[in-house]
């Protein structure tokens, strides 16, 4: 146990410190910039990608990825829509049966 | 227990921690009394003895984490500690954004979305309100909505909520880099995926896994720890998506532009104006939170209208000091003790009828199938 107990002093010590100098490194800007760079650069390059393949896609006259995306968010929008009338009338219901009571 | 039987039972729980069974999470018993598009708004089953306290709770956790962090274990929920106490617990859980789901806008989510879920838990209280509790990402929606829709809100509450973010804390950092383009990341990905924002709370300190793993070996011996720690790691592994159009609003708004200080964020076009906010407010700030650091959840109490408003700063980190048996036993007993202050008079205890909107409920592990569903 004592060996144990000692490592992980030991360890935790080391833990604390490689944190703090990893912490150092990931605040500066030498870091930042160039990671920032390449995440964008990749994403931009998936993007021209996925852009080429719907444009492809299109051009047979099918719906792309993207059309499909935007037709669900609609329908789910409606969804919403339908709940916010419903919400309405339950309003408007409790409000006439106060109204009768009183 | 002697250290010998302390290193036996270690080696024996290390040797058997693949076979180990998987921990059982959201096990408090609820039913789904609402659900839209892909969230759901969950409401507890009352105690056999019934509501303590005329105004609902509705619990509001972040967008990218799933509910049951705030109902981790049975005997270690925040839950089950609330329901226990007589509240009438209503719990957001915000589901998995789908592909369509990129459009989704922060109004959407934060106007119409939690709107919404305060309404259906404000009508089933006395006053027609509810007290709203909202935990970090969950606590500045909270807060966005008390602004300018406060019609309905008893109380507010926040956990580790940022609304400056303008701080030193690194995901500020990164997030302002001006060599990161959002919208690249955002027209690449669609909703932002969950890996990538995991990585990033990863990289805040990227020792932790080996000083996870220590951690394990140190009590592997204690059953009791060992049952937490994968909870939570099955919380803390079971994360969703960021919808892109909200996050490039969040980050654009508010991060990059500090908004709610600036006082330039809206919602639904109307200015989100933390002044405006005149309820009983209580936020709930911790010493070593590196996700939300101090210094951007703190200014809410100074900014807000309220004349009713407390901060209570603790030591602990993000998700530890909320979790906790301590928090447990000290933390949430006072912010039920808070609700009861400001609540109407406590009404007297009666059995509740139930009747679930969506009759389906979740109970057990099934609770966890969030993911399922």
């Amino acid at each position: 146990m004592m060996g144990w107990d000692s490592w992980k002093k030991g360890f935790d010590a080391w833990e604390n410190t490689t944190a703090k100098h990893l912490e150092t490194v990931l605040r500066s800007p030498l870091v930042l910039g160039p990671g920032g760079a390449l995440l964008t650069a990749v994403m931009r390059s998936k993007a021209s990608v996925d852009g080429a393949l719907d444009s492809w896609w299109s051009a047979l006259g099918l719906p792309t990825r993207r059309d499909q995306e935007r037709a669900l968010h609609a329908l789910n929008q409606m969804q919403s829509r339908l709940i916010d009338l419903e919400e309405t009338l339950g309003e408007i219901r409790a409000q006439q049966q106060k109204s009768s009571q009183g | 227990m002697t250290d010998a039987g302390k290193s036996d039972k270690r080696w024996r729980n290390l040797l058997g921690i693949v076979k180990r069974p998987k921990p059982v999470v959201g096990a408090t018993p609820a039913d789904v009394v609402h659900r839209e598009n892909k969230w759901s708004l969950l409401r507890y089953r009352a105690r056999p003895a019934g509501l303590a306290f005329a105004t609902p709770v509705l619990l509001v956790p972040s967008l990218i984490n799933r509910h049951y962090v705030l109902d981790l274990q049975p005997g270690r929920s925040i839950a089950e500690t609330l329901v226990a106490r007589g509240h009438d617990v209503f719990i957001l859980e915000w589901g998995t954004p789908g592909p369509e789901d990129r459009f989704l806008s922060f109004d959407t989510i934060t106007d119409q979305y939690l709107g919404r879920a305060i309404r259906v838990a404000a009508q089933h209280g006395a006053r027609g309100k509810a007290h709203v509790l909202g935990y970090c990402l969950g606590g500045t929606l909270a807060v966005v909505h008390a602004a300018v829709r406060p019609e309905r809100i008893a109380s507010l509450t926040v956990l580790a909520a940022p609304v400056a973010f303008h701080d030193d804390g690194m995901l500020s950092l990164w997030t302002r880099s001006s060599r990161f383009d959002l919208g690249a990341m955002i027209d690449a990905t669609g909703n932002v995926p969950w890996r990538l924002m995991q990585g990033a709370f990863q990289m805040l300190r990227p020792t932790l896994p080996l000083s996870k793993a220590a951690q394990v070996v140190d009590r592997a011996w204690d059953d009791e720890f060992l049952d937490g720690y994968f909870a939570l790691e099955a919380w803390g592994s079971d994360n969703v998506s960021f919808p892109g159009e909200a996050y490039r609003r969040y980050i654009e708004a508010l991060y990059r532009a500090d908004g709610l200080m600036q006082e330039t964020f809206t919602l639904s076009g109307e200015p989100v104006l933390l002044r405006n906010i005149k309820c009983p407010t209580l936020a709930v700030t911790f010493a070593h939170d590196n996700i939300v650091p101090e210094e951007s959840a703190a200014p809410l109490i100074e900014r807000i209208g309220s004349v009713d408003k407390e901060r209570v700063h603790l030591p602990g980190g993000h998700v530890g000091a909320v979790i906790s048996r301590k928090a447990l036993a000290t933390l949430w007993p006072t912010i039920s003790a808070w609700w009861a202050a400001h609540d109407a008079e406590p009404v007297e205890a009666k059995a509740v009828e139930l009747k679930p909107v969506v009759a389906k409920s979740v109970a057990g592990p099934k609770a966890k199938g969030a993911k399922a569903r």
